[in-house]
């Protein structure tokens, strides 16, 4: 298959953009800082952030596992200035309607990328124990270890 | 096993917003339901991350089947999601 011969997507962290202890004082917030995260990677501008809040108060990005994916709403593609991932541990947790979100990884994808890296980022959540250890990563090279 | 084949309408494909309203209803049917991409690889269609997996684009053709009673109601509620652009709804 050709997405065997696409760069891991570890490569599509940017140095500074795993934070392994962030708190939050609500999803809004744990929202911002993933945007930021993604700003800070020169992945978007600030626009980007925006069309991410809106995109959650549209429907959750949680995925299950303790996971959320926020990422902007199509209209804001044009936001996008490279494909990129970011990663915020939350250890205390960020109360996500009710659902209980440890792990943001936030994506960005050029053009109709969304869609294939969402698949790619998926696929990995679901080998057992990906979740659970991205969960509990204490250090950056075990985020990139799941991710590679 | 009933089974309904649909092309999807939503015009990002079943992608984060037409995954979680798709993945939501299914886990809310209490039949458990299986989502078959053209090139056969299923998924439990209640799990987002199972949907998402599949990286199913716009006019992509799906298989959804379940077993059980309220089976064929159930394929048809979600065989009207998938007919439906849920980026729009």
């Amino acid at each position: 298959m050709a997405e065997e011969a696409e760069p891991a997507l570890s490569s599509l962290l940017a140095g500074g953009s795993i934070h392994l202890t962030a708190t939050a004082t609500d999803r809004e917030d744990a929202v911002r800082q993933t945007g930021r995260a993604l700003l800070d990677a020169g992945a978007v501008d600030a626009g980007y952030i925006d069309a991410m809040l809106e995109r959650e108060r549209s429907v959750s990005t949680y995925v299950g596992e303790g996971i959320a994916i926020p990422h902007g709403t199509r209209a804001a593609t044009d936001r996008v200035l490279r494909d990129a991932i970011v990663v915020l541990r939350f250890p205390e947790g960020v109360d996500w309607q009710g659902n209980d979100v440890r792990v943001c990884v936030g994506i960005a994808a050029l053009g109709g990328g969304h869609i294939a890296l969402l698949s790619r980022l998926a696929r990995v959540l679901l080998e057992p124990e990906a979740a659970s250890s991205l969960r509990a990563a204490a250090t950056e090279s075990q985020v990139y270890a799941i991710l590679e | 096993m009933p089974e309904r084949t649909i092309a999807v309408a939503s015009s990002v494909g079943l992608h984060a917003r037409p995954a979680s309203l798709f993945s939501q209803a299914a886990a809310k049917l209490g039949v458990p339901i299986t989502l078959t991409s053209a090139s056969g690889k299923s998924v439990n269609a209640a799990s987002i991350l199972g949907v998402l997996s599949l990286g199913i684009g716009h006019g992509e053709v799906v298989t959804i089947s379940a077993e059980g009673d309220g089976a064929d109601q159930a394929l048809d509620s979600l065989t009207d999601l998938l007919n439906t652009d849920l980026d729009q709804a």
